[in-house]
């Protein structure tokens, strides 16, 4: 006995189109390429924060279209964040501690 | 099973509240394999905060060229995979085999050109406390540089060779006709799985391959 009635629509998100697929890889090796760029030349403190922004932006890519978390489950979303939302904390505590710290003399 | 003989157990309402659970159980499992590797990039933070030098000196000695290839390699291979996904979505059964049998070729490809980054960092003494040959000031730092490479590309490429393997095992059920418009949930979780690796790998080509190359 069923208490719901059976839902009958095909299982899953409807599959993102072959195109979005495909612009999505050109746009991931595009991201590539700039990374590997940019990282040649000289930006200093930027070259740090262009290759992880690149990495993230490309990341989000794959996360919100390659894995469907665009069209699937709202639940999905919150617990894929919150694998990375932990991920933030402890690499934001453990720098806070390391850049944070003064070398303390002896008082004698 | 037969894709159109999957009964749906008991405990859920329908196939719709089944594939629900799967990908949420996917995505928890998930959720601790990103925990996983972020000890292992916690780890890579913390020292190279600690040796920026070092750790600069260190990426400069790694293979850029062969690291942006395996990197394109992993990222078209997410593109096949999902493409699988979606043929069988739509019905289809020979592409969609084809492309996981694609995937896992590229997948065996970015091992192939792993192990020859590894045999060279093996020439050149650059494997901490088996063949360790550098000297300087930056010994020390490059060597932490060198443990957490390993570590990260070595369970980076553990996880490759289980998808690998998984890909197959997908290819083979897929062949036969186990998955349909109906049901795919297990071709979907092991896409799911290759996408994290895929992801996992964005992270490492930055943090490995890129520090100080404008140097």
């Amino acid at each position: 006995m069923n208490a719901r009635p059976q839902r009958t629509h095909k299982s899953g998100p409807r599959p993102p189109s072959l195109g979005s697929n495909l612009w999505t890889l050109l746009a991931l090796l595009v991201l590539l390429g700039l990374s590997a760029g940019s990282a040649l030349l000289r930006l200093g403190p930027f070259n740090t924060v262009a290759n992880l922004g690149i990495a993230v932006i490309k990341a989000l890519l794959v996360l919100t279209i390659f894995m469907r978390l665009k069209t699937d489950n709202a639940l999905l979303r919150i617990v894929a964040s919150v694998g990375f939302a932990w991920l933030a904390v402890m690499i934001a505590l453990g720098l806070a501690d390391v850049l944070t710290r003064t070398p303390l003399l002896p008082p004698w | 099973m037969n894709a159109r003989t999957h009964p749906v157990p008991e405990q859920f309402d329908d196939p719709v509240q089944q594939r629900e659970a799967a990908t949420l159980g996917m995505w928890a499992f998930l959720a601790t394999e990103i925990l996983f590797f972020g000890v292992l990039f916690a780890g890579y933070t913390l020292c190279r905060v600690r040796f920026p030098e070092a750790f600069a000196e260190a990426s400069r000695h790694t293979d850029m060229l062969l690291g942006t290839i395996e990197t394109a390699v992993l990222l078209t291979s997410s593109c096949a995979v999902a493409l699988s996904v979606r043929e069988v979505q739509l019905g289809g059964r020979r592409l969609a085999t084809a492309l996981l049998g694609v995937t896992a070729l590229l997948g065996i490809s970015f091992l192939v050109m792993h192990g020859f980054e590894y045999y060279a960092e093996y020439q050149e003494g650059l494997i901490p406390s088996i063949h360790y040959t550098q000297q300087g000031v930056y010994a020390h730092g490059m060597a932490i540089f060198y443990c957490l490479y390993y570590f990260i590309t070595g369970f980076h490429s553990i996880h490759v060779t289980i998808g690998v393997v998984l890909m197959g095992v997908m290819g083979w059920r897929t062949w036969h006709g186990a998955f349909d418009q109906d049901y795919h949930t297990p071709l979907e979780l092991t896409a799911l799985y290759w996408h994290l690796v895929d992801i996992v790998w964005i992270f490492v080509y930055p943090v490995i391959y890129l520090v100080g190359r404008a140097g």
